[in-house]
């Protein structure tokens, strides 16, 4: 039957030739897209991780905004100790982060102040890699890191002063002078024009709460490992207004544009499938009202009706077989480039006010998601298949014989 | 001779604004080992009668049995296994498929039977040789001439070796030769082979070579008439 199918495919070669390359090229558009959205969502994830939420975070349960955690843990380390014992993370470390004010000899400004453990920092994200003049804060001392806008702003250069104010444990507005010992670029307004980087230890001195900070951030090997990393943190933690949560708590915009890209892309993969469902329902009642004379032969000859119906399905397996090989190849070869060569996109630049992000995406092959494009495919392929090869059944072999 | 077909009382109406009665009170039997013609101007039924008798089509009245066992009211399952295994069927336009060469063409019953490949192709081979055809076997329909395609709609015809041919003016689309050469074919399996073979024509010299010919008129059996050789 097979052979039979095989040929009959290839009777009419234009027709099956186009027929095929509508389905490689909508299996590949496909592809292109769940790549797209794939490593668009991974660049995302990565670099709002990457650059400062971190996996796994510990902070006040009672905080009014957990991405900006602004309650004080009175001792963070019981959680410390469990990080450091969790085998699954990489880095983690002990931060503040807290409103205030930075003032230089020409201007003051608001921001957010994020006091880190500059040692853990390097490995827990990747904002010393953003350093262009200077370098990165050390543990001891009082250096300050920050965007070359906010330092613009404040008219300060590298080794020059600026002042920090914030409210301190007491309530009264802490203050202390920093030295710039670093300023980064990452392309994003927020990153460079509202967040300072200063020692942790320096910061606990100038609020007057020594030991304490208002979050751990971890990063784990695995980030599908987070949720399970945090739960787990999270039973092993005291009961009390501690908390442990992962990133999808934190950036839970992240998740909403995940979900919000996931649609569209549902969306596109529900009208490619109906264009090369329909494009498949054309061929094979074509071919179907082609043939009528030649099933009735077939059913003369002894040829069960169930046994044309299984033809008509072979036939569009096969369709579906060398299309899919077809778009699978196309596919993977597009993704393959843009992998190497990576893909301009402006939307880079929307991210990009919020987060360092990259205005090329480097596509990354979704070979879980391009198998189920594959496999849908084929199914659409042999549903869409089925009403002429049903028709095709039900056709009475004397009536078949005298079709014209 | 034993009784091969049996048609008792056997008419067909087809459905439609106007009824027309295609065939009315048809009582016929035929015997195995037979080389029957069915005679008649067009629209005497002949095509419609052969489609009855070889099961594609069903009565809408009477009935029609095989060797005592009545075919007619069989669902198209069990119908479509019975012309399997019993019937060979030669067309007017020879009907060969187009896609697969003239060896393929003729073993297609036996695939559809699940013969295996080897017994098959040696089956069809020997069917082709029967029909002088066995150089072509490799040739798809559209190399080879109306009188070959026919031909080897003969062999597809015969190498499930059923009970009976049934062929539709299997010469109409032929030249005078190659009609009597075909005769001569179909002539030569039913004396040497002893396969049963009814086909209807209008011809009168293609006629001339049956030796029993029935013939038909506005549906309705006009005369029967044995021609001993």
């Amino acid at each position: 039957m097979l052979r039979l199918a095989w040929r009959n495919v290839w009777r009419n070669r234009r027709r099956s030739l186009i027929n095929v390359a509508a389905m490689g090229f909508g299996l590949a558009a496909i592809m292109f897209g769940q790549s797209l959205i794939i490593s668009l969502q991974l660049q995302l994830i990565q670099k709002a991780t990457g650059s400062i939420t971190g996996h796994v975070r510990v902070q006040r349960s009672d905080v009014d905004e957990s991405k900006f955690p602004d309650k004080f843990m009175a001792d963070p380390e019981p959680a410390a100790k469990l990080f450091a014992e969790d085998r699954r993370i990489v880095a983690w470390g002990r931060r503040i982060q807290i409103t205030g004010l930075v003032s230089s000899p020409s201007a003051s400004l608001g921001a957010l102040i994020c006091a880190v453990e500059p040692e853990k920092e390097r490995i827990l994200t990747d904002m010393s890699s953003y350093i262009k003049e200077g370098a990165y804060l050390e543990p001891d001392g009082k250096g300050i890191v920050m965007g070359r806008k906010i330092a613009g702003r404040l008219d300060v250069r590298l080794g020059e002063k600026v002042v920090l104010m914030a409210q301190a444990a007491d309530g009264s507005m802490g203050a202390e002078a920093f030295r710039v010992v670093g300023l980064h670029e990452t392309g994003s307004e927020s990153f460079d024009g509202q967040i300072v980087w200063v020692p942790l230890k320096a910061m606990q001195e100038m609020l007057g709460r020594p030991g304490q900070a208002n979050q751990l951030a971890a990063r784990v090997v695995d980030i599908e490992q987070a949720e399970t990393v945090a739960g787990d943190i999270d039973a092993a933690l005291a009961p009390g207004n501690v908390r442990a949560i992962s990133w999808k708590a934190i950036d839970r915009e992240i998740i909403s544009i995940q979900a919000f890209q996931n649609g569209i892309l549902s969306i596109v993969l529900v009208i490619v499938f109906a264009i090369v469902a329909l494009g498949i329902l054309n061929t094979q009642l074509m071919s179907l009202f082609e043939r009528v004379r030649e099933f009735g032969v077939l059913m003369a000859i002894g040829a069960r009706p169930r046994w044309i119906v299984r033809l008509i399905l072979a036939e569009s397996f096969l369709l579906g077989l060398v299309g899919a090989a077809l778009g699978l190849a196309a596919g993977s070869a597009l993704i393959a480039y843009f992998g190497r060569c990576g893909l301009p996109l402006p939307v880079g630049k929307a991210f990009s006010y919020f987060l360092p992000f990259p205005s090329v995406i480097y596509m990354l092959p979704a070979w879980r998601l391009h198998a189920l494009a594959c496999l849908s495919v084929f199914v659409i392929t042999l549903l869409a298949s089925l009403p002429p090869a049903l028709r095709a059944g039900r056709l009475k072999p004397a009536e078949a014989l005298r079709h014209v | 001779m034993s009784s091969l077909v049996e048609v008792k009382g056997v008419g067909k109406v087809y459905p439609g604004g106007a009824k027309i009665a295609a065939l009315a009170g048809i009582d016929l039997t035929i015997a195995r080992g037979e080389f029957t013609a069915l005679a008649g101007p067009s629209g005497s039924g002949k095509s419609t009668l052969l489609n009855l008798i070889g099961t594609l089509d069903r009565p809408s009245e009477g009935t029609i049995a095989y060797e005592g066992r009545v075919v007619s009211s069989l669902d198209a399952e069990t119908l479509s296994d019975f012309r399997l295994r019993a019937l060979g069927f030669v067309f007017q336009a020879y009907n060969l498929i187009p896609v697969l060469t003239a060896v393929e063409n003729v073993e297609y019953p036996l695939v559809l039977q699940g013969v295996p490949a080897r017994t098959r192709r040696a089956f069809a081979l020997e069917a082709l040789d029967w029909v002088c055809l066995s150089e072509y076997a490799e040739r798809r329909p559209d190399l080879l001439s109306g009188g070959q395609q026919q031909r080897v709609a003969v062999a597809r015809a015969i190498v499930a070796r059923p009970s009976l041919v049934l062929a539709d003016e299997p010469t109409a689309n032929l030249d005078s030769k190659t009609g009597a050469q075909l005769l001569d074919l179909m002539e030569s399996l039913n004396q040497e082979h002893g396969i049963t073979l009814l086909f209807s024509s209008h011809d009168g010299a293609v006629l001339e070579r049956a030796r029993r010919v029935v013939r038909l008129q506005d549906g309705r059996l006009k005369s029967d008439e044995a021609r001993p050789r």
